[in-house]
């Protein structure tokens, strides 16, 4: 069983990057509105995130060193402060969405108002936080959301028409009714999700967590290459098992429910009571991730002491921001703001958070100082630095293409 | 003091401090994370080669951003004979409990994190 659970860590990471709230309610207005002709996207963003995920998991077992500690050695303490920054932020902000989205699910589940769930959802987060050990923490966070897999199975039981379904992934044919510009609104919005920094904060800070060493590479790669393409499955599933559903009504999925609803009409009252569970797991998940990336990040760039495997007071400062991120995401989410609005905003912050942070993996992965004779190949850096131009053309573009087509409305 | 070998060094490792130094973490002598390197302080006798005097860790990386010299007595400084070791980061011959670079540490453990009940307590 330990063998099993030894990839956690990767399907722990992927949920907070392909499923997390923001990504569950965008999958399935992207199933909605263009069915499964953006699937090449999330193809793309899980081997963009897959090589540089390996790549931070192998700095670590190697060097013994997380990201955010080699982002300021490679950039220097101004630009390191610039990704800092511009990736807290984002990570902050979706940390609030993902609390909303706790309360959210919580409120589908009992009917009880979601701002009163808010602060049981922080508390909850918090406790897990102080209390519970980083690999329990990642097992049931991570096997628990794997429950979403449901959202494949009623993708299957709703019966597509197949000949429709390839040539929606192959053929790329034209969308009544909207706009090229929102198309890829969504690639840039999808690509982004998938390729979140604070996936590579976490990955390699949780590989720290549980003491990577050097016999540990093939662990690396086992967890990048089961967990993130299960994360991109369970996004296509839900983006598949919308487009059934909610496309031919010509519905504008808004809400949770919305995304949900699906699952409850391909496999009934068990399937729902199974999605809502994955959801909770999933956006609880997430927001572990975030909350402790927040830690993470700066800790790492102040060198202060860090990490889960600490008593709290050996580590106050990682724990006093953690505990201040969650009173901010609480004190935000108390104004009533819509907390998948939320997660939209952070795109905002990847033209500087993206590049700043991919890059100096990169070269450190090249460093024998870091790395010794396990440099990467050429076949790994050229796919990398095909990534790396993406990265930046995406995050440039993800700004405008946000201004000129309202979010994707 | 320990005298760094002569530029360019005819054995050992030469090191450029802007990229094997600014910026490095530093550990202590049971490796646990001290602070940053900040900046340097270099001094030179009659002349001579400038060499490294001390290290200056954490808040002083506030005036490399905006420039200025703050109050020697502010800055928080390690005499460059308590290095042991340098890979891919600065290893420190002392206990981190000696230092008083981790002052806010401390206030923070005996004032806020050490009153919540279980902050003391490993996780479990």
């Amino acid at each position: 069983m330990k063998k099993y659970l030894a990839v956690a860590l990767g399907i722990l990471t992927a949920i907070g990057g392909f499923v997390d709230i923001g990504d569950l309610v965008t999958n399935a207005v992207v199933g909605a509105r263009f069915g499964l002709s953006l699937a090449w996207v999330v193809v793309v963003g899980v081997i963009g995130i897959v090589l540089y995920a390996y790549m931070a998991g192998k700095v670590v077992a190697l060097s013994g060193r997380a990201t955010f500690e080699i982002i300021r050695e490679r950039l220097g303490a101004r630009a390191a402060l610039m990704n800092l920054g511009a990736s807290f932020l984002m990570t902050l902000l979706t940390l609030t969405a993902e609390i909303g989205g706790i309360a959210l699910t919580l409120q589908l589940l009992t009917g009880i108002v979601p701002l009163a769930w808010i602060v049981v959802a922080t508390l909850a987060v918090w406790l897990v936080i102080w209390l519970v050990k980083f690999t329990w923490m990642e097992n049931a966070a991570g096997l628990l959301g794997l429950t979403l897999i449901v959202f494949v199975v009623s993708f299957f039981v709703l019966g597509p028409d197949w000949g429709d379904t390839v040539d929606q992934i192959t053929q790329q044919y034209p969308h009544p009714g909207e706009h090229p510009l929102t198309y890829w609104f969504y690639v840039v919005a999808l690509f982004g999700a998938a390729m979140t920094p604070y996936e590579v904060f976490f990955f390699s800070s949780g590989a720290v967590e549980e003491r990577w060493g050097r016999q540990d590479l093939m662990l690396a790669r086992l967890n990048v290459g089961i967990g993130f393409p299960l994360g991109g499955l369970l996004s296509l599933g839900i983006a598949g098992s919308a487009f059934l559903v909610w496309s031919p009504e010509k519905v504008d999925v808004s809400s949770l429910s919305q995304v949900v609803l699906p699952v409850g009409e391909a496999l009934g009252t068990i399937g729902l009571a199974l999605v809502l569970i994955g959801v909770l797991a999933a956006t609880m998940g997430a927001a572990l991730e975030t909350a402790l990336s927040c830690g993470y990040t700066l800790a790492q760039y102040a060198g202060w002491p860090w990490g889960k495997w600490h008593r709290p007071a050996k580590a106050p400062q990682f724990h006093v921001t953690i505990i201040v991120c969650l009173l901010i995401a609480c004190g935000v989410l108390a104004t009533g703001v819509d907390p998948i609005m939320v997660t939209e905003f952070s795109v905002v912050f990847s033209a500087v958070a993206l590049p700043l942070t991919y890059a100096p993996i990169l070269v450190v992965a090249n460093d024998p100082e870091y790395v010794g004779e396990e440099t990467n190949g050429p076949v790994l850096n050229a796919l990398a630095l095909v990534y790396l131009v993406i990265i930046v053309v995406a995050a440039v573009a993800a700004i405008p293409l946000m201004v000129l087509t309202g979010l994707g409305s | 003091m320990t005298r760094l070998p002569p530029h360019p060094a005819k054995d050992g490792k030469v090191l450029d401090a802007n990229v094997h130094l600014l910026d490095r973490l530093v550990v202590d002598r049971n490796d646990e994370p001290v602070s940053v390197v900040s900046d340097l302080e270099l001094e030179s006798e009659d002349g001579g080669r400038p060499r490294i005097a001390n290290l200056v860790l954490g808040s002083a990386i506030v005036s490399r951003f905006l420039g200025g010299h703050p109050p020697k007595h502010h800055l928080d400084r390690m005499a460059w004979r308590k290095v042991a070791a340098l890979d891919t980061v600065v290893h420190l011959r002392v206990d981190r409990s000696e230092l008083d670079v981790i002052w806010f540490e401390r206030w923070l453990r005996r004032h806020v994190i050490g009153r919540i009940p279980g902050g003391r307590r490993d996780p479990e």
